[in-house]
């Protein structure tokens, strides 16, 4: 058996297609995509060495990209922190009816399986100036602000209504993701603090958040790397308009890579992207994650 | 005193009961109305459109989908996401679960080490290299060809399926592969024959992700598709939006194609999708 368990030509034969494929067109691209980042490189060119020259242009001379940071770091933040609290009461709420629990449920993640794509377009008509939402509020009299156009403020109008739209879509994912972990809390250590005199509310805050603290870490670091990837729902609602007011890093990597073909450059902010995922997560995990409770 | 505590404190929780359900169909609606707005829209024409959000149309507008399904040739589209995905999905499985029982089951050194190789893949952005596979695809001419989909999308669905199936064949008891080992298996027969079949559930789960993650995917399939008759549906679908014009009705009853097919595959199989998303979630 064991002899068996150990052949090192089966083991070679298993791994080997999922390795080669993964060094091949996952860590190779990204060696490449760092040193890309160094170079001038575009489209016609081939790469030549200029240093941090890409890095510094980014950081001091690019105001697109100031703006891109500023909404990525915004749509970071909302999304972590709107995801965890919704996504928590829903999955509280659910787990507390019975009646109805998987219909609600089966509706709340529904638009997790559904195309951004076509959501992204779908939302842009209900926010367009004159259609959708605006002409219900005009039957009313109400005139309706131009959701995707505005630009006044600090994080603009149609930045809060997109992150608004991503919460819509994805909070059926955390939502899930908490549900799974508080069904696996044995239901003895509710009832025993019942029978102290426990309410809901307590038992919620002092038995169900300690113990799916870990899994808060997991959903939390899965919300903030798909919010800095996110790409599908801005290109299809705004395309980074009006003005790349909405421009966030993904689009403007797209924008610079490949309308512009400045490869280059766009590794550079690829890199900064990545550079990103790997501290939101570290972060995440060393703050949020703590002992595994024995349940 | 007491049974008049108890009957307080069941009218209140019935209060409470009362508010969540009214809270949860609330959102309900959120959820299902913008979808009822879609196939509701695209059945009007554009004047009626533009006239009031309630305004019937005269006639139901049949040809908005024949239209969208012929001139925005998301027939083509619809084709070429299935060729992709039922290809990818086929791969991944074989190819993620060979690395899963090589992992999870055999015995070696490198086992965590490449784990943990494997798990780094699921932290990294996509957009990082997509101008190093881009410029590389192009040169062996894999842009503009289904084959330059299913790469990237095979290797960016590994982890989790790997993930996935690793904790399936760790939870698979011993006794089942030592008497296969009696009776004179070898290990690949012990895989074909006995593992692979066996983790069922785990393989539906996986697909099932996989299968969503890849049919939705936009921006691998917008850099590397320029041709019209490869393009996937995601693609295909931003096409109806025009910088001066966007013919509404039509658009919608593209989006009505696009998301359709999904909706029926998450209606059928709701409760075994959610409570498989979550199983592979838990574990993930």
């Amino acid at each position: 058996m064991d002899k068996l368990l150990r052949d090192k030509k089966a083991i070679i034969l298993f791994v080997a297609p999922a390795f080669l494929l993964f060094t091949f067109v996952l860590f190779i691209p990204i060696c490449q995509s760092i040193y890309y980042s160094l170079c001038d490189y575009n489209a016609l060119t081939k790469p030549v060495f200029i240093g941090l020259e890409n890095y510094r242009q980014l950081f001091t001379a690019d105001k697109t990209m100031r703006i891109a940071f500023k909404n990525s770091l915004f749509f970071l933040v909302f999304s972590v922190v709107t995801q965890l609290i919704v996504g928590l009461i829903l999955a509280a709420l659910l787990t507390n009816i019975k009646k109805g629990r998987n219909f609600f449920k089966n509706i709340y993640y529904l638009p997790c399986v559904l195309s951004s794509a076509a959501l992204g377009l779908l939302w842009m008509f209900i926010f367009t100036p004159k259609l959708g939402i605006n002409q219900v509020l005009a039957q009313f009299g109400i005139e309706g602000p131009l959701w995707l156009m505005d630009t006044k403020g600090f994080i603009i109008l149609p930045m809060w209504v997109i992150a608004s739209v991503s919460l819509w879509q994805y909070v059926g994912q955390s939502m899930m993701l908490y549900m799974a972990q508080i069904s696996g809390i044995s239901t003895s250590l509710y009832e025993a603090s019942y029978i102290d005199g426990c309410t809901k509310v307590q038992a919620f805050r002092y038995i169900t958040l300690p113990l799916i603290r870990p899994m808060m870490a997991t959903a939390m670091s899965l919300n903030a790397i798909g919010s800095l990837k996110f790409f599908d729902l801005i290109f299809n609602m705004t395309e980074g308009g009006p003005n790349h007011q909405t421009e966030v890093l993904a689009t403007h990597l797209y924008q610079q890579g490949f309308k512009y073909f400045k490869y280059g450059y766009a590794s550079a902010i690829g890199t900064v992207l990545l550079v990103l995922c790997l501290i939101v997560t570290f972060i995440i995990n060393k703050f949020v994650k703590m002992e595994n409770y024995e349940m | 005193m007491s049974k008049t505590l108890t009957k307080q404190k069941n009218k209140s929780s019935l209060v409470v009961k009362t508010l969540i359900y009214i809270f949860l169909s609330f959102l309900a609606v959120i959820y299902i109305l913008p979808l009822l707005w879609v196939i509701f829209v695209s059945v009007k024409d554009d004047k009626t459109l533009f006239v009031s959000p309630w305004a019937m149309p005269e006639r139901l507008m049949i040809e908005n989908y024949t239209f969208a399904w012929t001139a925005g040739k998301l027939g083509t589209a619809t084709l070429n996401s299935a060729i992709v995905c039922v290809v990818t999905l086929v791969l991944c499985l074989l190819i993620g679960s060979m690395a899963a029982f090589a992992i999870g089951r055999l015995r070696w050194k490198f086992a965590n080490v490449m784990m943990t190789y494997f798990l780094t893949g699921m932290m990294i952005p996509v957009h990082c290299i997509l101008i190093p596979l881009f410029t590389r695809f192009a040169k062996m001419g894999l842009t503009n060809s289904l084959l330059g989909l299913i790469l990237p999308y095979l290797t960016l669905s590994l982890p989790l399926t790997i993930f996935i199936m690793t904790g399936f064949f760790q939870g698979m008891p011993n006794e089942l592969f030592e008497s296969a080992c009696i009776d004179g298996c070898s290990i690949y027969k012990i895989f074909t024959h006995i593992a692979f079949p066996l983790s069922k559930t785990g393989l539906f789960v996986t697909g099932l992700m996989t299968f969503v993650a890849n049919w939705n995917e936009l921006l691998l399939a917008m850099v590397f598709i320029s041709d019209d008759t490869k393009k996937t549906l995601p693609v295909s679908l931003s096409k109806f939006v025009g910088p001066y014009n966007t013919n509404y009705s039509q658009m919608f009853a593209a989006i009505v194609i696009a998301i359709i097919p999904t909706i029926v595959v998450y209606c059928c199989f709701s409760n075994s999708i959610v409570d498989g998303l979550t199983q592979g979630a838990v574990k993930g």
